[in-house]
């Protein structure tokens, strides 16, 4: 991996390497690249009046969701369609997978039955690792306990770049608010906006962001080859000055019975991203949100719908994102690539 | 092999596991003989299962013998195994396990009592005696006891009738022992009987759905941290009650095993200089390997430790070279990073730590080929503990008779330590002792071997360093005057 200062200047890549996408971590700058200009051409598709392309075409992409996510498997399939994939779904309340068949036993059946793009949600991080392990086709993770959730982090920098001038993230400053230490989402984010050259901020009560600052302070010398530093913080006013994005984090019942919040009442009361806390930032910020919202907890329901919000434009980009992702890691990409060189 | 043999013995092949060796004689070896203090140049005769003759070389007789081939040393004793029977055959059964021993140069085993039923009475260690008895394998099988009945953490097991039944000790291992009031009471009824209590130091509510040692690798690997506290904590706890123990019973005594945190061997050290009657022990696998093992990185402990005792970040110096989440790696307490792995090996070489423990935890595909947070605690290291010591001894960082030491007279000391238990034979010195059974481990230093699923004796193939090489290779191992393991390379290129 490059370095950052060197890293957006470096020639655009045309190849796709990766078997699988389970994070961010190992993909590159000029690859994340490759992949926003990929989705560059899949939103073009979607704003056709036929949203629907034959790049897949009898390609069998399989969405196997051991936790259930309506919206994320149905982004997923709708992205497979709009490339004429044929998709299967799997999820444990209808299949054995309730019976307690092993992850390993699943994905080798549904290998057998013919999948050949596996979109995955689990429950345990690290799971689509196992499943790459025994699978002859392309691992795509759709989020994995508190570890990963690439195609989030890179739909939500899609349309961070989209929406900010020039379209680019270098010296912006990401404030994202609420429970980091669960989040899969934060840590994908990590990786791609300090690549991205952002001026990242984790934000939330200190039980939620319980070993993050031990990852910030291993990153605060710029050790990390390709990735810039990032803060971790409890004090929200800090987090907000002068933002240029906002993102506010899903906060769960649980982490009340776990001990870790007094209430959902104190929480909103210290860390809800609304209108007078976002004051502080730029002006224009915009705010951002993976959902599903809690309003009125994480989010105050004015500000969600505001025009400073692009929390719909989250969920377009994200069929966008998951088409290209899908189109790369086919290799229909590569083909088309071979097709034009003749 | 590199030795001279001689007869029907080990080296020609000839002789069956847990045969009495009839005549075999090692010359131009490397002698480790912690009971004496003493290693070197030598040559040993074993006649009739006896090691007959120990001859040390001087002079022109020792030159070019050095510590870097052919090792002889006193028989390896863990204190600190899981054979899983009964209950768990899957996993490993006592013939597998002693086998597995064997091959790591192990010739007395401490069995902990988790199997199921539990070991909580006189009946279930018959089970286990009558199974070493049927392997035929003459590694020597020591088993504790529960220290609650079912370990379930609420009442004492059947502790005298196990007393009397020949336990060396008592554990919920798999487990703490739940409460600091039963400890109490396991300590002074334990203490009564002159035999220790030996712990394994978590607080279960700190570490409740901890997956990987908290740190810096578990928050970008999203794995639940196991924090150190939760070691700390109950170390505190248990010297706590020893002390409020000792006033009562003098002869209670605290086994700490598998001590993984630089917090925690603090704690023994100062207890152990105040006069504490406690022991405690370390693995390899804490010794040697890191949390960043789990990210895919692939270098031993010493090496991931950065100046000023800082751990270097295996992502900064692009370090991760395999597979990230290795269930191999899971294991309880969870492999800490380099800085503690360190504070281990200090511990061990001032002598804070007893022993080196293996915690052999076998276990089954099924338990161990799913998702890291899914998968069943363990590795399963006793055909592997000399080989990670070696590695510690060719880095430079841990001299051989210490690594000797820690797997024959450290364990021994433990027992020794008890007054029921140090009168027997596996608390004795451990030494090459001439005129005594053969008890003892040939190895080869120049020679290293490759772990592998089919070079593994044990049934459980969960070790982290399957697809590896890892230096000495063991060529026999007698127990009791009895061949316990003979390499087969060793065994088939006598002429
Ligand atoms: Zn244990």
């Amino acid at each position: 991996m490059t370095t950052v200062a060197s890293a957006q200047t470096d020639k655009p890549v045309t190849a796709w390497h990766h078997r699988h996408l389970i994070d961010v971590d190992v993909v590159s700058w000029p690859e994340i690249d490759l992949i926003m200009r990929t989705a560059d051409e899949m939103k073009g598709i979607l704003a056709r009046p036929i949203r629907k392309v034959p790049a897949l075409n009898g390609r069998r992409v399989t969405t196997l969701f051991y936790e259930a996510s309506t919206r994320t498997r149905v982004s997923f399939e709708t992205a497979a369609r709009n490339l004429s994939a044929d998709v299967v779904s799997v999820a444990p309340a209808t299949s054995s997978v309730t019976k307690g068949e092993s992850l390993v036993d699943t994905v080798r059946t549904l290998e057998a039955l013919g999948a050949e793009i596996l979109v995955m949600r689990h429950s345990v991080s690290g799971a689509p690792y196992l499943a790459a392990e025994v699978f002859g086709g392309h691992v795509l993770n759709g989020g994995d306990g508190w570890h990963a959730h690439p195609t989030q982090a890179l739909l939500d920098l899609y349309t961070m770049r989209e929406n900010l001038p020039g379209g680019d993230l270098r010296g912006r400053k990401v404030a994202i608010v609420g429970d980091i230490l669960h989040s899969r989402v934060a840590r994908s984010n990590i990786w791609s906006l300090t690549a991205a050259g952002a001026d990242l901020w984790l934000c939330g009560p200190a039980t939620l962001l319980r070993g993050m600052d031990r990852w910030a302070v291993a990153w605060s010398g710029g050790a990390i080859p390709g990735h810039g530093r990032f803060n971790v913080t409890s004090d929200i006013d800090a987090a907000l000055r002068d933002a240029d994005v906002v993102m506010g984090l899903r906060i769960q019942r649980e982490r009340m019975q776990g001990g870790l919040l007094p209430s959902l009442r104190e929480y909103a009361a210290r860390f809800q991203l609304n209108a007078k806390r976002l004051s502080l930032a730029k002006p224009g910020a915009i705010v951002m949100h993976p959902g599903p919202m809690n309003e009125g907890v994480e989010i105050a329901p004015d500000v969600a719908i505001s025009g400073c919000s692009v929390i719909t434009d989250q969920v377009a980009n994200g069929v966008a994102v998951r088409m290209a992702l899908l189109y790369l890691l086919a290799g229909a990409h590569e083909a088309a690539h071979t097709e034009a060189a003749r | 092999m590199s030795a001279g043999t001689d007869g029907a013995t080990p080296g020609s092949g000839s002789l069956k596991i847990g045969a009495t060796v009839g005549r075999f004689e090692l010359e131009r070896a490397w002698l480790v003989d912690p009971a004496s203090g003493r290693e070197g140049p030598g040559e040993i005769v074993v006649t009739d299962g006896i090691l007959e003759s120990v001859v040390w070389l001087e002079g022109a007789e020792a030159a070019g013998v050095t510590d870097k081939g052919v090792v002889v040393a006193p028989g390896f004793f863990d204190l600190h195994a899981h054979f899983r029977e009964p209950g768990f055959e899957d996993a490993e059964t006592v013939a597998t396990g002693s086998a597995a021993a064997a091959h790591g140069g192990f010739t007395t085993v401490a069995l902990m009592p988790n199997t199921a039923p539990a070991v909580d009475d006189p009946g279930v260690l018959g089970r286990i005696r009558s199974a070493a008895a049927a392997s035929g394998s003459p590694v020597g099988v020591l088993v504790y006891g529960a220290v609650s009945a079912g370990r379930a953490g609420d009442q004492l097991s059947a502790m005298g009738e196990l007393a009397d039944a020949g336990v060396i000790g008592y554990s919920d291992d798999g487990a703490p022992v739940k409460t600091a009031k039963l400890l109490r009471s396991a300590l002074l009824y334990a203490g009564m009987l002159g035999l220790p209590v030996a712990d394994h130091a978590e607080d279960s509510e700190l570490t409740a759905g901890a997956e990987a040692s908290e740190g810096y690798v578990a928050s970008v690997m999203g794995l639940a941290g196991w924090p150190v506290a939760g070691e700390v904590q109950a170390v505190s706890r248990d010297l706590a009650v020893l002390v409020d123990a000792l006033g009562d019973e003098p002869r209670a005594r605290l086994h700490l095993t598998h001590v993984s945190t630089a917090a925690a061997l603090d704690l023994v050290r100062r207890a152990k200089a105040s006069g504490l009657p406690v022991t405690c022990d370390v693995t390899p696998h804490h010794l040697a390997l890191t949390d960043e093992w789990i990210a895919g990185a692939r270098r031993w402990a010493w090496e991931a430790l950065g100046a000023a005792g800082v751990p270097r970040d295996p992502w900064a110096d692009a370090a991760l070279t395999a597979s990230p989440y290795n269930t191999s790696l899971r294991v309880n307490p969870p492999l800490r990073n380099a800085a503690d792995a360190a504070a281990c090996l200090a511990a061990l070489i001032d002598g804070t730590a007893d022993a080196v423990v293996t915690d052999h935890a076998p276990h089954t595909v099924v338990d161990k080929e799913v998702e890291f947070g899914k998968a069943a605690n363990g590795i399963s290291g006793i055909e592997t503990a000399l080989g990670v010591l070696l590695a510690l001894v060719d880095a430079g960082k841990l001299p051989l008779a210490r690594a000797v030491a820690a797997l024959t007279s450290g364990p021994a000391g433990v027992v020794a330590a008890s007054s029921r238990t140090a009168g027997i034979a596996a608390a004795g010195p451990r030494g090459l002792t001439e005129g005594a059974p053969a008890d003892l481990v040939v190895f080869d230093r120049s020679d290293r071997w490759q772990v592998t699923p089919e070079s593994m004796l044990s049934k459980g193939k969960n070790s982290p360093f399957v697809g590896r090489e890892l230096p000495g290779r063991v060529l026999v191992t007698i127990a009791a005057g009895r061949l316990a393991y003979e390499d087969p390379l060793a065994a088939g290129d006598e002429s």
